[in-house]
């Protein structure tokens, strides 16, 4: 008798599989990407990527890359340009280990990927984004880290990876937002209220180091400014938290003493950007994409890693420099 | 137990019997239902469902689109969100509400007197119709998602003078519904095979224990365990050994219960007959032993062995003798009656 029931509980169930039915919920929903559109769409950017790269040429970038990633990397070719060097170009040793695509209930669509380099011994935690239903998928986010570096787990929910708003801090110490807002404070200055806040991570002290290094110049005055973009991109991590992919905008403000021009060497950024010095005063900008991790609880937001270069001059001599 | 099954599969058998055979009558033979061609009013180049219209998931649909002036014309269905991102900046008529067999309200919506790229080079379709000329069929079958269904025009036209056909249905549902029925009518044999079979095993004595008359089998056992069933004249001739009822069966603890482990299962016991033994009866081993004919039965109170003397004179005649005569004589020989004796 069990038997029976069992077989016909079977054939009850086969049956139903493609009953029509009424979806209980009717709000829009789509998860970014399929598994094969994810694949599809990070083969396409390392293969435009890898073209670029063999022709030391940022334009083919602009199909593949958009924002901040674009204008650092056009800022590395142009660098690379001036200095009539390679651009280092991915390995072949590469591999996506980790795959988080959210669920969205309209446009833009993004997802992130883990991108292991194992010959160059780092990870790029990359951010895909679709603007709208006819745009192409773009990177938008790449900051790198060591391949050391263990990333929180994500939180995920039927199937698809929980995002967080940029203004949502429930469950942590502060919001993505406030977090980059406050680590953006700072950067920009050691004494800033935030600091209690803010843990004090390996890339604050690179740039402090690199910010006291440039104020040594002698007849120079260095000033330099930190600024937080809009948080676009925040996942939930497993422990509550979010991991936020905050973009930083850093302007270096060189004053020269009247009567004097300061120039850099060949190769560096400053001579690619300012290239016949500064008389005065000029600036460069730089932007860096910093993967923020805010621990859940009240633990302090820490930078996991992150990717940055100089997107631009203004001033020096002649009024004018180059932008990327 | 059984019976409550039985009768619940046979319910059940019905109501799925009754099912499969209502979507054979429904659907028909091609599985579906047709409506149309229903003019639609517009001179925009979208027409598009909003996202609460399409609630069904599961169904196959196939829609078709018609323009006069052979006007290109596209069908897409896609996720909402795709949909609404795409004909977001666009002037359209969009369909708010649907009821079946047709019954629509829309609404205008203004925007751009264009499309931002063309439907054709877009990846994220989940289906779609080959653009033509005059007219275009779009045949899918309706996922688990939310959905919009979108008719545009292609080119520099517009919509006016569209119809449309809509046919909706269950992919192979007259099928479907005959093997539910089928399976409807399979559950429902089970069912009353179950009922039969309950009431043919285990009767309900509250309804048949004033019909019951009870047997009585008189078996005699022989030697070699082996029973033969008797009279019961035979048997009030004959000792009874052992008598076995129904009711002596040992009690059994219920299912279930907190105690011992339950013991190995014994033999079923023998019928309710009471066992004789027929004395004089030839047995298996009787017959083996070269025994044709039955032995008397040993009298139960025999009396002492008599013993006889005899005299024997000498022409050898025997001459019996008493015990107080015996005085006078010598015994010359003492024999058992198997050996014989002389004095």
């Amino acid at each position: 008798m069990r038997r029976t029931i069992v077989a016909l509980a079977c054939s009850l169930a086969l049956t139903a599989c493609a009953v029509p039915h009424e979806r209980d919920d009717l709000t829009p929903r789509k998860t970014a990407a399929s598994t094969d559109t994810v694949t599809t769409v990070i083969d396409r950017y390392r293969e435009v990527r890898s073209s670029a790269v063999a022709l030391l040429d940022p334009k083919p970038l602009s199909t593949v890359e958009t924002g901040a990633v674009l204008a650092i990397d056009s800022g590395s070719f142009a660098v690379s340009q001036g200095s009539s060097t390679t651009q280092e170009g991915d390995t072949a040793d590469v591999e996506v280990t980790d795959v988080e695509v959210p669920r969205f209930t309209k446009y833009p669509l993004w997802f992130s990927a883990v991108v292991r380099d194992r010959q160059l011994g780092v990870n790029r935690v990359q951010v895909f984004e679709r603007a709208s239903s006819v745009d192409p998928w773009l990177l938008t986010a790449s900051p790198e880290t060591l391949s050391g570096t263990e990333l929180p787990a994500i939180r995920r929910a039927d199937g698809a990876a929980r995002t967080v708003g940029a203004d949502d801090g429930v469950g942590m110490a502060m919001s993505p937002q406030e977090a980059a807002d406050a680590y953006a404070a700072v950067l920009a200055d050691p004494g800033a209220e935030q600091s209690a806040t803010i843990a004090d991570d390996s890339f604050i002290k690179q740039m402090r180091t690199t910010a006291a290094t440039n104020a040594d110049l002698e007849n120079v005055t260095f000033s330099q400014t930190w600024e937080a973009q809009d948080v676009q991109y925040a996942l939930r991590t497993g422990d509550g938290g979010a991991l936020a992919f905050v973009t930083l905008l850093r302007k270096d403000t060189y004053t020269v003493a009247d009567g004097l021009t300061v120039t850099w060497p060949e190769g560096s950024p400053q001579r690619a950007f300012l290239s016949e010095g500064i008389s005065g005063s000029g600036t460069l900008s730089y932007l860096h994409q910093v993967l923020l991790y805010l621990p859940g609880g009240a633990g302090e937001p820490r930078a996991l890693g992150q990717y940055g270069g100089v997107v631009g001059g203004e001033g020096g001599q002649g009024g004018g420099g180059a932008t990327g | 137990m059984r019976t409550w099954w039985g009768w619940a599969l046979s319910v059940l058998g019905v109501l799925l019997a009754a099912a499969g055979a209502a979507v054979m009558v429904v659907l028909g033979p091609d599985s579906r239902l047709s409506t149309g061609p229903h003019a639609i009013e517009t001179d925009d180049i979208a027409v598009v469902t909003a996202p609460e219209v399409i609630r069904w998931a599961d169904v196959k649909i196939d829609v078709r689109a018609e323009l006069p002036a052979r006007k290109p014309v596209f069908i897409g269905l896609g996720n909402t969100v795709d949909v609404r991102s795409y004909l977001a900046e666009t002037r359209r008529l969009e369909v708010t509400s649907f009821d079946r067999p047709w019954t629509i309200t829309t609404r205008a919506v203004d925007g751009a007197p264009a499309l931002p790229g063309a439907p054709t080079a877009l990846d994220w379709w989940i289906a779609t119709s080959e653009p033509r000329l005059g007219g275009a069929t779009l045949s899918a079958r309706l996922p688990d998602e939310s959905v919009s269904l979108a008719i545009l025009s292609v080119g520099s036209s517009n919509l006016a003078g569209l119809e449309v056909t809509l046919a909706y249905g269950v992919n192979n549902g007259f099928l479907k519904g005959a093997s539910t029925s089928l399976l409807g009518l399979a559950v429902l044999w089970v069912g009353v095979l179950a009922i039969r079979s309950r009431r043919r095993d285990e009767p309900d004595g509250d309804d048949l224990g004033d019909d019951l008359e009870e047997e009585v089998v008189y078996v005699y056992v022989d030697d070699d365990g082996v029973e033969h069933e008797i009279s019961a004249e035979e048997a009030a001739d004959l000792e009874v050994v052992d008598e076995i009822g129904a009711d002596d069966d040992p009690p059994r603890p219920a299912p279930g219960a907190d105690t011992e482990p339950e013991p190995e299962p014994e033999p079923e016991p023998v019928p309710t007959v009471p066992q004789v033994v027929v004395p004089g009866v030839l047995t298996a081993a009787d017959i083996a032993a070269g025994r044709d004919r039955p032995r008397p039965a040993p009298d139960p109170h025999p009396e002492p062995e008599r013993v006889v003397y005899v005299f024997v004179d000498e022409d050898g005649v025997e001459h019996e003798v008493g015990e107080d005569e015996l005085a006078e004589f010598e015994v010359v020989d003492d024999e058992t009656d198997d050996g014989g004796g002389r004095p």
